[in-house]
């Protein structure tokens, strides 16, 4: 099963690894266990995204760039408005990472 | 709130990771569950502290899976057990092998001397049986436990220890000899034992004081080294070997400063000279110019070095510990200019073409979404964008979703 890095840098997925890098470099974890944790963690993350969560949400706000690189769309908005069915957040900055989900399937 | 529906699906990742992990840690040699649930503990306090897990969320999740609640009970004990083990097979040791090992003792003292840090209970325990080893092997001990770990890790202190056991284990045959004087000596020999050997011999007061002053020019190596010869008249004994040592080091500190700066290779030497003239100049500034060749020789190697020592030091000795304490704050200012007139070169070098908007970016917003898309599509100005399977870290909250749609104006 193919899995994307991608997840490691959320907020979950930096106190995974922050954990990790604890426990290594105390000795208490070898790092080869270390990356099985994080591959699994990257498997665990896009399975649960995929099952658990349902909620949509609408993004509008202004393009300040845009790059498609390794099949990895970023975009940088500019007062950017996110709508979900519980919320609305305005953020003045934010930076969108998008991976190739045909990447998964396939 | 949303945070909720977030707090739980992050539990159940962090269950499933740890579920589908266990495997490679039980089985194949791995390091067993304490340190699984150990990981899973940090991970949940780390989210916990995050705010990406509530708490009383957390705290029912960890009490359904086992290993939730004795996780941070494990983080204390982990420690604990290690000092636990040490001591407890001590105790033991020392009662019932003594009478058995005790006929064969003198060439295991010497043995025994040359592991004090860790061991050396242990061995004198196993020799005890006789009561002068008892009182011999204390006195052996006490001494050298201040210095342990300093001593045995470094390598110039190695050769001075060395020559101690053999020492010690001349003493112990003599002891043998006089089994019936020992017991005059008993309680006093274990405290005072380094006065009354020098009484008896001459060679052992200079090997324990050898000690303690190895013990703090040992530790600081890096540092001290190059304190001593800087202000080389307070204390000309240790500057001897420690101070050739340190030069070596300095200039192997020099050659790779020199290398990694780029087109600063001149500025840095000139530098690093003018700060060696600086210590030279100041013997007062001692524990200030060491940092200096520390922070200077930093880059990376020393680093790990530097990290070693002080973890050493942290363990064994706390007084060490206060005066390196004191001497990097006095440092850090004159640091700070050498620094900057090394890094801002390169860093100003790779960061103009590429980084500058990211920075920025990073810096200022922390909102970050991550997700997969579908579909980007661009009409004019207009970008249409399907997002699927997203996190999303926006206002210090931790946002899921499983569909966006995302309309932009460039």
């Amino acid at each position: 099963m193919a899995t994307f890095e991608l997840y490691r840098r959320s907020t979950i997925g930096m106190c995974l690894t922050e954990t990790l890098d604890e426990m290594v470099s105390n000795g208490i974890l070898s790092p080869e266990l270390a990356i099985q944790v994080l591959v699994q963690f990257d498997k665990s993350m896009t399975e649960a995204l995929e099952t658990q969560v349902k909620s949509k949400v609408s993004i509008k706000g202004h393009l300040h760039t845009y790059r498609f690189c390794d099949n990895v769309w970023t975009f940088i908005l500019q007062d950017a408005v996110f709508k979900s069915d519980e919320c609305q957040e305005n953020v003045s900055r934010v930076k969108i990472v998008a991976c190739d989900s045909k990447l998964l399937t396939q | 709130m949303a945070t909720s529906s977030t707090s739980n699906v992050y539990i159940h990742v962090i269950e499933d990771v740890i579920n589908k992990v266990r495997d490679e840690f039980v089985n194949n040699g791995g390091p067993g569950e304490s340190v699984l649930s150990e990981l899973q503990g940090l991970w949940e306090m780390k989210m916990m502290q995050a705010g990406a897990i509530l708490g009383p969320i957390d705290r029912s999740a960890a009490a359904k899976s086992a290993p939730g609640g004795p996780n941070p009970v494990h983080d204390l004990n982990v420690p604990y057990e290690g000092t636990e083990e040490y001591e407890t097979p001590t105790a033991d040791m020392l009662f019932p092998p003594t009478p058995l090992q005790t006929p064969m003792p003198t060439p295991l003292p010497g043995m025994a001397q040359t592991p004090l840090p860790g061991t050396a209970q242990t061995p004198g325990t196993a020799q005890t049986p006789s009561d002068s080893f008892l009182f011999n092997i204390p006195t052996g001990g006490t001494p050298i436990t201040p210095n342990e770990y300093s001593s045995g890790n470094d390598n110039g202190s190695v050769p001075d220890v060395k020559p101690g056991p053999g020492r010690p284990s001349q003493f112990m045959q003599p002891p043998q000899t006089l089994v019936n004087q020992r017991p005059r000596l008993d309680v006093n020999v274990a405290y005072v034992e380094n006065r009354e050997e020098g009484d008896r011999g001459g060679s052992q007061q200079p090997a324990t004081q050898d000690f303690f002053l190895m013990g703090g020019g040992k530790r600081k190596r890096d540092e001290f080294p190059s304190q001593y010869p800087n202000g080389g008249g307070y204390i000309p004994q240790q500057d001897g070997a420690s101070g050739s040592i340190s030069d070596e080091v300095k200039v192997g500190f020099g050659n790779s400063a020199l290398s990694l700066g780029n087109s600063a290779t001149s500025g840095a030497g000139t530098s690093i000279r003018e700060g060696r003239l600086f210590s030279n100049a100041s013997q007062l500034d001692g524990p200030i110019a060491d940092p200096y060749d520390d922070e200077l020789s930093t880059p990376s190697i020393y680093n790990y070095q530097g990290a070693a020592n002080e973890d050493y030091n942290i363990v064994n000795t706390p007084a060490t510990n206060e005066i390196q304490a004191a001497t990097p704050a006095a440092a850090i200012p004159n640091d700070i200019p050498d620094d900057d007139d090394d890094e801002p070169l390169n860093e100003d070098d790779d960061d103009d073409e590429l980084d500058d908007v990211e920075q920025g970016e990073d810096l200022n917003t922390s909102h970050l979404v991550l997700a997969q898309f579908d579909k980007v599509t661009r009409t004019k100005s207009r970008w249409k964008c399907t997002l699927k399977d997203g996190v999303m870290h926006i206002n210090n909250k931790d946002i899921l979703f499983n569909k966006a749609t995302g309309e932009f104006e460039f």
